[in-house]
């Protein structure tokens, strides 16, 4: 057995990580790739921590253990900085420029966490998917689906394993009429934007 | 289409729940009851979305005890059925699956124990595969999602053969995971619906007299599936080797995974359980009979382990076994955790193999994000409420029990309602308890949900006693922690139908109490109320409170379907002083506190518009910011 493609997936609680994860499910199917899609949340509908473990390739144990991410997608910044942990020196880490600090209590600025997690990781994007996706679709719900154009554009190894095309066809059969074509907008946009990152 | 739905041949992305749900389905059951609860909910709640298209009676019974009863009863007159719960919901049902075990079944019956070990969204990790034992049971364990799929329609055939209830235990790691699955079979067309009841007295009423000649026929069963049963219950993968792995359930796929990357599995052994209660005793024998040593590798208790000890000592092997002094014995195991036990078993490969770049350090640290209410959920309007009107009513150090629900987290700051979180309606039953042995007044918080499942036994116990706790019951007309399912305060079943709406207060009214329902939403009014039934409770009187507003996130979800606009607050930061009284009593997550100006900011994203914050703000700093529907409140 080849060592799987270890994905982590992590937010807060109802920025659509687990919509996220079903899309790439969808997508590995359509790929003719094996995959398991491990949902890690905690008691309540909202507003906690949320990792989904996202392991592509042959293999059924769920949980990916620290060290062995290969990328990781966090759509929040003190959430990228919680995952960290998953993280080894070639991780690839694409993070979404917000901060959504928990009610009540302390917290790093971003600066601190972005800073922290740059000097660590060698290949960190952080990327403002809100902005494109209150572009195209007028609200932050698809910020989900521009991070992960922007993840396969940056990540070669991701991208030998599932094609944008495949994703396309994913968001087709997931999301009705209008919104997959937004969505295949974002992707679009957020995939050259990953492109023009890379400097290619 | 839903994907549960798609055709044989087809490969679907399917959550574990989902596949056991599809299993179920190819294995012909024509009815499907359960309690939610996570990690089971969706096992039931799939078959209630495609109910109509399967012709399958699905229900959200009241409880587990009573889910279990609706399916046993089918699956003794001829109709295969299911009934799902989380682990500490079996304890619900704990008497009728003792007694199912006696009486057994006509057609095929499965009981779904979905477990939790890691304590995910529970109050204990409980290893349910005990039950077996206690009921003699036997518990069927799947490997992983795809597994799950599999091993439920195994469930029904053995269930079918030996005329017995079985047991499948899925964990969260199972029941939350989705895996692409070939689909073996279509769901069938027909099936058998219609039972008929067959009146064999010595079977079904379980007197001492029939009891004793009951548990001698399940003896026999029993044994009969401890000696019969091999494959596809336990299979044994590169026999012949001196050094054996026995790995039950999920712990098997870890186990794999770690041989593979370690280049170790064509010099070891392993048995791949499925089914650990009762151990198959014939496939373990052959095993012990040429092994030198052995790991079992399971996760929780040692009940595999102990199974193969036992049989090792009865025929006499040499075998060395060894199991939880090298497996945890809590939380979930992982890649890693076996990682770790199959290397100090082998006392070879280093420990550390992943090299992770360890925590950041910030100052300060990343704050933990503990799950919290949402913004607009009106318990946090109900919360501050009662704490304002009780302080107002001269009550101090005020007891509040507690229950199960998203209410629960009520026990964060600022609120602290809830001092207390045992099981399903235990706020009332604690609460009646501690107000005969305290001085201070005992507050029992419920939900309409629990209230229902398990507080109204509790509210008759109350008065019945003369207990002087004030139940108060947080009703959002529906169970929202496990994502919405309808239940007898609805109005309509699993299935959408409409159907009679049993309010909380007429329970309360009928049990006696004098109920005061508020709407949280008006935060003035109701603090008004509750401050007039104060005085009442301070007379003597009996009284219990109901504060009824929907789920803010099914609020949002309707008011975007229908395109009626939500308020949307605002702090306008000229009349802000910093105060923090908003963030401070209301603590919720749309507040964020601008780290230059102190002065916090409304994420319009997040705002549902329930106004809480600016009826706190002493300078009225927070008003609404846009033009909403006129109707808007009636959507709450
Ligand atoms: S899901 Fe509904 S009831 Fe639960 S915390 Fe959110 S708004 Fe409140
Ligand atoms: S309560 Fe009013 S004045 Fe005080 S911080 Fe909040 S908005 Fe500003």
């Amino acid at each position: 057995m080849k060592e799987r493609f270890n994905l982590i997936l992590s937010g807060v609680g109802g920025q659509g990580l687990i919509t996220l994860g079903r899309l790439i499910g969808r997508a590995c199917i359509l790929a003719g790739r094996n995959v398991t899609i491990a949902e890690v949340h905690g008691m309540s509908q909202r507003g906690g921590s949320v990792v989904v473990h996202v392991r592509i390739g042959e293999g059924e144990s769920p949980i990916i253990p620290s060290g062995a991410a290969h990328h990781i997608i966090a759509m929040e910044i003190l959430e990228a900085g919680r995952t960290a942990r998953y993280a080894n020196k070639d991780t690839v880490m694409v993070v979404n420029d917000l901060i959504l600090p928990p009610p009540l209590v302390k917290y790093p600025s971003r600066e601190v966490v972005v800073e922290s997690l740059r000097s660590k990781i060698g290949k960190f994007y952080l990327y403002n998917a809100e902005e494109v996706s209150k572009e195209i679709t007028g609200s932050p719900i698809s910020s989900n689906i521009a991070l992960l154009g922007f993840s396969l554009s940056v990540n070669p190894l991701f991208e030998e394993l599932i094609k944008k095309a495949d994703i396309e066809r994913a968001i087709e059969d997931m999301f009705k009429g209008k919104s997959a074509e937004l969505n295949k907008e974002i992707l679009h946009r957020s995939y050259e934007a990953g492109r023009s990152r890379l400097g290619g | 289409m839903h994907p549960v739905l798609a055709r044989k041949g087809e490969t679907v992305l399917l959550m574990g729940n989902e596949a056991i749900a599809r299993g179920a389905l190819e294995a012909g059951i024509c009815l499907a009851a359960a309690y939610p609860g996570t990690p089971s909910t969706e096992i039931v709640e799939t078959l209630a979305e495609v109910a109509q298209y399967t012709k399958t009676y699905v229900e959200w019974s009241v409880n587990e005890k009573v889910a279990f009863e609706t399916a046993y009863a089918a699956a003794i007159s001829g109709v295969r059925s299911l009934t799902a719960m989380k682990h500490v919901g079996l304890n619900v049902a704990a008497d009728i699956l003792m007694s199912s075990a006696y009486a057994g079944v006509k057609a095929g019956f499965v009981i779904i124990s979905a477990d939790d070990p890691g304590h995910h969204s529970s109050q204990n990790e409980q290893d349910n595969r005990w039950y077996g034992f206690i009921s003699h049971i036997p518990v069927i364990e799947p490997s992983s999602a795809r597994e799950a799929y599999f091993y439920v329609k195994e469930a029904f055939k053995l269930s079918e053969r030996y005329g017995h209830p079985v047991i499948l235990r899925s964990t969260t790691r199972i029941s939350h995971t989705r895996q692409p699955i070939l689909l073996e079979e279509d769901i069938p067309i027909e099936k058998a619906c219609k039972g008929s009841f067959e009146r064999v007295i010595e079977r079904w009423v379980l007197v001492p007299g029939h009891a004793r000649k009951l548990k001698s026929k399940l003896m026999e069963i029993w044994r009969k599936i401890q000696m019969e049963t091999s494959e596809p219950f336990v299979k044994i993968i590169n026999p012949g080797m001196k050094t054996v792995v026995i790995a039950s359930g999920i712990a098997y796929s870890h186990v794999s995974e770690v041989l593979n990357l370690t280049g170790l599995d064509d010099k070891i052994t392993v048995v791949k359980v499925n089914m650990p209660v009762p151990l198959p005793r014939k496939p373990i024998e052959e095993v012990l009979s040429t092994a030198e040593k052995v790991l079992v590798v399971e996760e929780l208790d040692p009940i595999v382990e102990d199974q193969v000890k036992r049989i090792s000592l009865e025929i006499g092997s040499t075998s060395k076994i060894f199991g939880k002094e090298y497996v945890p014995l809590n939380d979930e195991l992982s890649v890693q955790a076996v990682y770790d036990a199959i290397c100090k078993f082998l006392g070879s490969c280093s420990p550390q193999r992943w090299e992770s770049i360890g925590d950041i350090k910030t100052d300060p640290p990343i704050p933990p994000r503990p799950p919290v209410l949402c913004p607009g959920c009106p318990h946090r309007s109900s919360y501050y409420i009662l704490k304002t009107s009780l302080n107002r009513a001269g009550f101090r150090n005020v007891i509040y029990t507690g229950d199960i629900g998203c209410y629960t987290l009520g026990y964060q700051k600022p609120f602290e309602t809830q001092m207390t979180s045992f099981e399903m309606g235990g706020a009332i039953g604690i609460g009646h308890g501690l107000s005969k042995v305290v001085d201070e007044l005992v507050i029992a918080i419920v939900g309409d949900s629990t209230f229902y499942h398990a507080g109204i036994p509790g509210v008759v116990n109350l008065v019945f006693n003369k207990g002087r706790a004030i139940p108060v019951v947080l009703d959002n007309s529906v169970t929202a922690m496990t994502g919405h399912q309808p239940h007898p305060g609805s109005g309509y079943t699993a299935t959408g139908e409409a159907t009679a709406k049993i309010l909380p207060e007429d329970v309360l009214k009928a049990v006696g109490f004098e109920t005061y329902v508020i709407n949280p939403l008006r935060v003035k009014e109701s603090v008004a109320t509750l401050q007039k039934a104060l005085e009442e409770f301070k007379k003597g009187k009996n009284i219990a409170i109901v504060s009824r507003a929907r789920c803010a996130l099914e609020v949002m979800r309707d008011a975007r379907r229908s395109r009626v606009v939500l308020p949307v607050y605002r702090v306008d930061p000229e009349k802000c002083t910093a105060c923090q009284a908003c963030v401070n009593l209301a603590a919720c997550p749309a507040l964020v506190v601008d780290p230059n100006t102190r002065k916090p900011v409304i994420v319009e994203d997040l705002c549902a518009g329930c106004g809480l914050c600016a009826s706190i703000c002493p300078y009225k700093a927070i008003q609404v910011s846009n033009t909403p529907s006129s109707e808007w409140e009636k959507l709450w």
